[in-house]
């Protein structure tokens, strides 16, 4: 299938994404709820970009979770996809008590798309840290429900010890019955951590040393 | 869909086993409160993980509180909004000593709010226990524990000839069952021109077509008994007074499709409308209308009723379909559409219940009659509407497409009692826009209530009298859509809460910062929930500017 | 992950497990403060396990042995490099003069690199002169080297863990890899939930066997009557492929006149299998269009084990599932270079490329290359050591990176063996078991803290990187071995591992493209030829077999060394759990003590009813060598008349319960069919069964 983004030709297979066919055309599209471990879950609304379709119509559509279609012309540029996806990093920057740590996905994120602080406050998470495993942190603050940990606990160790709990604003993840790591099906594989984009799950070895990084980068950019 | 779940939910889920959310209400009837004993019973019995049912427990409104020996559940929906502005709620709350979402130390009594019970008719409503009060004194009678089934008026049709409410008969399925093969009647369908009547609007026969040609040994058709709209009691009506209406549809859907087997999801803020359709099953099973090779066709469906446990957005057609499963009632993103893999990962119609009700009347009048009986538009069939309770004929009313919006507020449904004057209507649901008084000559019809940013939606017809204060509206209806956001996408998820405050707040409301919020919700939302909510906003800001406390 | 908080990043493979994941260590101030997966390792796709994820932190333990320890008086005490080198030449010189290179014995390590193995190897060879090395494949998969190489050539994996995902079924057969190869058995989870059909095989219910088609409970021991009704009905029911048999294999006739004693019923009478479960079984896997094999130690460390693994090779060959994507045999090597140290030829009667040692051609050439005559003789295997150390005609041992008195079974007698040596050198990580009757401890390297390569169970040669260095006084293996080689008068001529690889690659023919440039990030997976094409995919169109035809073994079930009986009714079955290593060396020194710090025995309801055992209770398990002291855990995932336990807590001894019996052929330890009494210890039971008939 041929497809066109951002001016160039690409050839994809079929079924595949317009998220993907971006990539192989070397576009940089800006996502959070995705890993490409995992199926598209299409809930971060981050991955936006504008499509003229076969049809003529003009719309802007989640990349990650529409197949690309013979003829599309995909532009990763379209100033509505931006505006709006800069919209909805405002969003969640609003829900977090903190900025991101520079190494979370989500600071890549903000710095790629040019965010700059956000037009929206209001309520912003209750801080809960839970510590009790030996290696993995929960910092509940952090948590964006963007999914990757509880897909990564299903989709890919296969241990299904993470949900998602609560709704709408107040969703968060919990481990096991609200039960931290150590009290549920988890495997402490670590999958988790490594595609949080916010380290609301990380390692605590890590969080140990956050503190002096911080300390050094205080003054850098 | 986490295709990992559906086939863990799969591998026990066979028909007639209760599902994790069905399994948690129970022993929430039971006990009052869900302990971590219930959460592993049912992840036991059902296979589910213990994380993922400890999820669900987290997620609807039936399992989230604790109940008292007497749990008493107030409407919030809109109608009650409507008629008491909010009132009611207030003067339950202080009389019964409890806040919403608690329960009393002693146990006694619990409270919370339930959107919404479907008396719209005779708002504002209460549910004590099973018996539902509604109308003038309900709070007194619930505080002085006598509350009493509140009457329904019955449904009226403009139809010289009745289609919608007629009770079902069972008549046009042996008649297809003889005379057609399934692609035949799909053409017929097809025909007609039916199209979905929940809000979406789609093309039933174009879903019927992709899930006929999606292989596989087994498909579904799934029936979306959640009429969770505030202001809407039409599929009530259905599921209760016709509900073998309802089924017949189904099992000519099915026979269309390839399906063998239905499933109903009724909302449990309707107890009523799982024991009517139960009995209805078993009439016509014992009448040999479903199970095993209906009437000696050859063909065999049988439907079985699944609750659901307190999620408007389980309304929409992928999270109804998690609710089945016993997961999370949210929603996911398509493709893949339920059609091609659904429940159990298999080919899946979701009908609206008003929409399958529609299939009887199209296989025994013929497709021609069928598009004729709404002569003033393009759209076939008719539809049936209902008025809150602040017109003098409140009611459930069968419609052609094309009357105005005024013959059906004033002409139908007799005006506003006690004389008031209609400020604004709210047409199709709580993400339909808001036509003011103005506007009342627009005909009921698809693209002139879009031209006016409204919509026919699933039908409900709301009127706002001359009392009414429009801000507050906007922040009840932004409260509502932020509680029942699922929690997936993120502009609605964040973004709804954020609207909700600019409404809340005794800040003026930044328009720029608003719009730029509506875009948002509009353009990138991950379902209808989201993108819908700002329509009836919109209309607000158009129409009603003045009272929003703009900056 | 960003760079600004760790010094450096390095890419290298985990020192755990056979699935040798590929791993990103990151590093500050010379300390590892976090392991992330690689995302494009080729076995691991960008996954990992709590092991090689979070415990690495043993590299720094306060317990790490940072310098040379020699034993005087009875105690252990500090020296320099030089003395200890210069004791080790002195009392191996003065042996050997005395007694002969070949009462010398060496024990190579297959946690080490391939190159450090090499060395070993070649230490042994070439400056001491005796063919007496081995390594622990002998106490696992040696039993599968042997049957691979009898029947399909090569002695390693046909495929690659990507044919899990191409299978249409597979079975798993005396293995846990949800928990002894988590990353694996993960691929394998996902892979039957969507879709993949399999059959599992074990006495206890492993967690992959909910989703299973079906799973089946045999009485240990019995594994080559489930492999011959298996066959049996697959070829009763006409689920053989006649054309591959006829034109790629031998043996045939012999097999199929055998299958015929060995039906549904006789099995049952044999193994408890009910007949109706090893239908299903042998369905699934003959109607697969492509079906793998998985097996482990429960079917190696048997007295037959390797004859059950030349039954499964006639299965996969009779049913023409084998050298085709989705269709291969996959032994679960258990160390992170098991593979590599056999394939080095740390082995008796072999050199690298399992070659004989008394092959002329072969020997010539390694002698050519070394410049020593080496010995045609072919050496001792492990138990054999131990037999000859209590003998007295072996007197001394070099012992790399092993704990045989943890770790091999009866430890009564390995004890005795070491006792009786004259002279002992560990070269390890930390003190250990067996460290307590050495004379010479070399402080050793850790995999974190080493460059060379290892062999995972794809036969995939993968790169190891140093992220950090020895700590203290400790050095590099290839360091030391060179060092003491050279003390012994042979110069290891290598600079680096690299240097090793080229001497590798130049004398093995499997081997010959090998170079660290060609590994990259993805390794090859071995025989890889000059020009660097590797081998994804082994028999695609001929065995490495004379004449390029399989052998399918006919071999009859014969009944294991040991059964349970009136003194000892129940059998003990031993393995691995997820959170610990084998001894338990690394993972004991991390925080994995916290997620589990003890051990335990797992009984059956039924059987704990019977000897008023309750949960939780301390309880003694006898065995006819052997006698330790465990607590009981009751669970219904383990079939009544076995008890199983791990042996990663030395306070456990388990391996004090295991005799010597043995593989037939390889003399692999039968640890998976112990006779035992288990008992409570206390006076006072904690309960009592319940009286029958009415209440009092």
């Amino acid at each position: 299938m041929r497809v066109t983004v951002d001016g160039s030709a690409v050839v994809v297979e079929p079924g595949a994404s317009v998220l993907e066919a971006a990539r192989a055309a070397g576009a940089a599209v800006p996502t959070l709820c995705f890993d490409e471990r995992m199926a598209p879950f299409g809930a971060c609304r981050v991955c936006l970009v504008g499509v003229h379709g076969p049809d003529g119509a003009d719309t802007v559509v989640a990349s990650c979770t529409t197949p690309c279609r013979e003829g599309m012309v995909v532009d990763t540029h379209d100033p509505g996809a931006r505006r709006v996806a800069r919209a909805v990093v405002e969003l969640v920057l609003s829900e977090l008590p903190a900025a991101p740590a520079r190494h979370t996905e989500l600071a890549a994120v903000v710095r790629d798309l040019g965010v700059d602080g956000s037009r929206w406050s209001g309520a912003v998470h209750a801080e809960r840290r839970d510590t009790r495993h030996p290696y993995l942190a929960f910092q509940h603050e952090l948590c964006i429900s963007c999914g990757r940990c509880v897909r990564a606990c299903d989709e890919i160790q296969g241990a299904f010890a993470l949900t998602a709990v609560g709704r709408g604003f107040d969703a968060n993840v919990a481990a096991g019955i609200d039960a931290g790591f150590r009290d549920s099906a988890c495997v402490s594989c670590g999958a988790c951590a490594d595609t949080c984009p916010t380290d609301a799950i990380t390692e605590l070895s890590l969080l140990a040393i956050a503190g002096a990084t911080e300390d050094d980068s205080a003054s850098s950019p | 869909m986490p295709g990992n779940l559906v086939q863990l939910a799969s591998r026990h889920g066979s028909p007639g086993s209760p599902t994790v959310v069905e399994l948690l209400s129970a022993a929430v009837r039971e006990r009052g409160v869900l302990t971590d004993d219930d959460i592993r019973a049912a992840a036991a019995t059902t296979g589910l993980p213990e994380a993922t049912v400890h999820g669900v427990a987290t997620f609807y409104d039936d399992l989230r509180a604790p109940r008292g020996r007497r749990h008493v559940r107030v409407c919030t929906g809109t109608a009650c909004f409507a008629a008491t502005g909010g009132a009611h709620e207030h003067e339950l709350q202080a009389g019964l000593g409890v806040a919403p979402g608690e329960r009393a130390a002693d146990g006694s009594v619990s409270l919370a709010e339930t959107v919404c019970l479907g008396f719209c008719h005779s708002a504002p409503a209460v549910r004590d226990g099973d018996v539902i009060d509604a109308g003038p004194g309900v709070v007194e009678r619930v505080l002085a524990d006598c509350a009493q089934d509140a009457g329904e008026p019955a449904a009226r049709s403009l139809l010289p000839e009745p289609a919608l409410t007629a009770a079902g008969d069972w008549s046009a399925l042996p008649a297809v069952l003889a005379r057609l093969d399934p692609e035949q009647f799909l053409e017929q369908v097809a025909d007609a021109g039916l199209c979905g009547r929940g809000g979406a609007w789609f093309p039933a026969a174009q879903k019927w077509r992709f899930a006929r040609a999606a292989p596989a040994q087994q498909r579904y058709i799934v029936a979306n008994g959640d009429e969770g709209d505030p202001g809407s009691y039409i599929d009530k009506h259905l599921m209760e007074r016709s509900p073998a209406l309802v089924l017949e549809g189904m099992a000519l859907a099915g026979y269309a499709v390839g399906a063998g087997e239905g499933v109903v999801l009724v909302r449990s803020e309707y107890p009523g409308s799982r024991p009517a359709l139960e009995a209805a099953i078993e009439a016509a099973r014992a009448a040999g209308l479903l199970g095993e090779d209906i009437l000696g066709s050859g063909f065999s469906f049988d439907v079985r009723v699944v609750d659901g446990a307190g999620s408007y957005v389980v309304g929409e057609e992928t999270a109804l379909l998690a609710c089945v499963h016993g997961l999370r009632g949210t929603v996911s993103a398509r493709p893949p559409f339920p059609a091609e893999r659904g429940l159990y990962g298999l080919p899946t119609v979701v009908h609206n219940i008003e929409t399958l009700a529609n299939v009887p009347v199209i296989a025994a009048r013929g497709a021609a009659a069928y598009r004729d009986l709404s002569p003033l538009s393009r759209y076939g069939g008719s539809k049936l509407v209902c008025f809150n309770e602040r017109f003098v004929r409140p009611g459930v009313v069968e419609v052609p497409f094309g009357v105005t919006v005024r013959e059906l507020c004033e002409g139908v449904a007799g005006g506003l009692v006690d004389g008031r004057a209609i400020k604004a209507v709210q047409i199709g649901g709580p993400l339909g826009g808001i036509l003011p008084a103005s506007l009342l000559g627009t005909p009921f019809d698809g693209a002139p209530l879009a031209a006016a940013g409204c919509m026919v939606g699933h039908g409900s017809i709301l009127a706002f009298d001359d009392r009414t204060d429009m801000r507050a509206v906007a922040r009840h209806l932004l409260a509502f859509g932020a509680d029942e956001s699922c929690g997936t996408c993120f502009p609605c998820r964040i973004g709804l809460r954020r609207a909700h405050e600019e409404f809340a707040s005794p800040r003026a409301v930044d328009r720029t910062r608003l719009e730029a919020l509506l875009e948002t919700l509009e353009v990138a939302s991950l379902c209808a929930h989201g993108s819908g909510m700002p329509a009836p906003i919109r209309s607000l800001l158009e129409h009603f500017p003045g009272e929003l406390g703009l900056a | 992950m960003n760079d600004e908080r760790f010094d450096t990043t390095v890419s290298t493979t985990c020192g755990y497990c056979g699935v040798g994941c590929r791993l990103e260590a990151h590093t500050r101030s010379d300390r590892v403060v976090s392991i992330s997966p690689a995302a494009d390792g080729p076995a691991n796709r960008g996954h990992t396990c709590l092991k090689g994820r979070f415990a690495h932190q043993f590299s720094r333990s306060r317990e790490r042995l940072t310098t040379p320890l020699i034993r005087e008086g009875g105690e252990l005490r500090a020296a320099s490099w030089d003395e200890a080198l210069q004791r080790i030449a002195t009392e191996l010189g003065g042996i050997r003069a005395a007694h002969g290179a070949d009462a010398i014995a060496g024990l190579a390590s297959s946690r080490a690199t391939n190159e450090d193995c090499w060395a070993m190897q070649r230490l042994m060879r070439a400056a001491i002169g005796t063919n007496n090395i081995d390594n622990c494949s002998r106490v696992c998969h040696s039993p599968t080297s042997y049957a691979l190489r009898a029947s399909l050539g090569y002695s390693g994996a046909t495929g690659s863990f990507d044919d899990i995902e191409a299978a249409d079924a597979a079975i798993i057969i005396g293995a846990n890899p949800t928990e002894g190869h988590p990353v694996v058995g993960a691929r394998i989870k996902q892979a039957a939930l969507r879709g993949l059909q399999l059959v599992t095989i074990d006495p206890r219910r492993i967690e992959l066997a909910d989703h299973a088609v079906v799973h089946l409970s045999p009485r240990p021991g019995t594994n080559a009557a489930i492999m011959l009704g298996l066959a049996h009905v697959a070829h009763r029911d006409g689920l053989i492929d006649r054309a591959f048999i006829d034109a790629r294999t031998e043996g045939f006739g012999a097999y199929e006149e055998l299958l015929a004693l060995y039906d549904p019923a006789v099995v049952q009478e044999i193994s408890g299998v009910p007949a109706a479960d090893l239908e299903r079984a042998a369905h699934v896997y003959g109607e697969a269009g492509e079906a793998c094999v998985l097996w482990g130690l429960g079917v190696t460390e048997h007295k037959y084990g390797s004859e059950v693994a030349q039954l499964i090779c006639s299965l996969a060959l009779m049913t023409g599932k084998i050298g085709r994507p989705g269709s291969a045999l996959l032994p679960l090597r258990g160390q992170n270079n098991v593979q590599g140290s056999s394939d080095m030829g740390a082995l008796p009667d072999t050199y690298s490329g399992y070659r004989r040692v008394d092959d002329e051609e072969v020997a010539q050439a390694f002698e050519a290359r070394w410049g020593v005559a080496l010995s045609r003789r072919p050496g001792l295997k492990i138990p054999q050591m131990f037999d000859a150390a209590v003998a007295g005609t072996l007197k001394a041992m070099y012992i790399f990176g092993e704990d045989v008195a943890q770790t091999d079974p009866n430890t009564t007698h390995v004890v005795h063996a070491l006792e009786s040596l004259d002279f002992l050198i560990c070269q390890d990580i930390f003190e250990t078991e067996t460290t307590r009757y050495a004379d010479v401890i070399l402080p050793a390297s850790a995999f974190l803290e080493k460059t060379g390569t290892f062999t995972n169970a794809e036969r995939r040669i993968q790169l190891v990187e140093a992220a950090i260095t020895p700590p203290g006084d400790a050095h590099t293996d290839l360091e030391i071995l060179r060092d003491v080689s050279r003390a012994l008068g042979h110069e290891l001529d290598f600079e680096s591992p690299q240097d090793v690889m080229r001497e590798i690659a130049a004398l093995t023919p499997e081997f010959a493209g090998v170079t660290y440039e060609r590994l990259g990030r993805s390794g090859l997976q071995w025989p890889v030829q000059a020009d660097g094409t590797d081998a994804p995919i082994l028999y695609e169109h001929e065995f490495h077999r004379p004449g390029g035809r399989a052998h399918i073994a006919a071999l009859p079930y014969k009944e294991p060394g040991d059964a349970a009986d009136e003194d000892f009714p129940l059998v003990l079955v031993t393995g691995r759990r997820l959170q610990h290593y084998n001894a338990g060396t690394m993972t004991r020194r991390t925080a994995n003590l916290e997620l589990m710090d003890h051990d335990w025995l797992e009984i059956h309801p039924d059987d704990a009813a019977r000897l008023w055992i309750g949960d939780g209770d301390l309880v003694s398990v006898r065995s006819r060598v052997g006698r330790i002291e465990v607590e009981a855990r009751v669970t219904e995932r383990i079939e009544p008349g076995h008890v199983f336990t791990a042996f990663h807590f030395p306070e456990v001894r388990t391996n004090l319960l295991v005799g010597s019996s043995a593989d037939v052929n390889t003399s692999c330890p039968e640890y998976k069919v112990v006779a035992v009494d288990v008992r409570p210890v206390a006076e006072e039971p904690s309960r009592t069964p319940a009286l029958a008939g009415p209440a009092a």
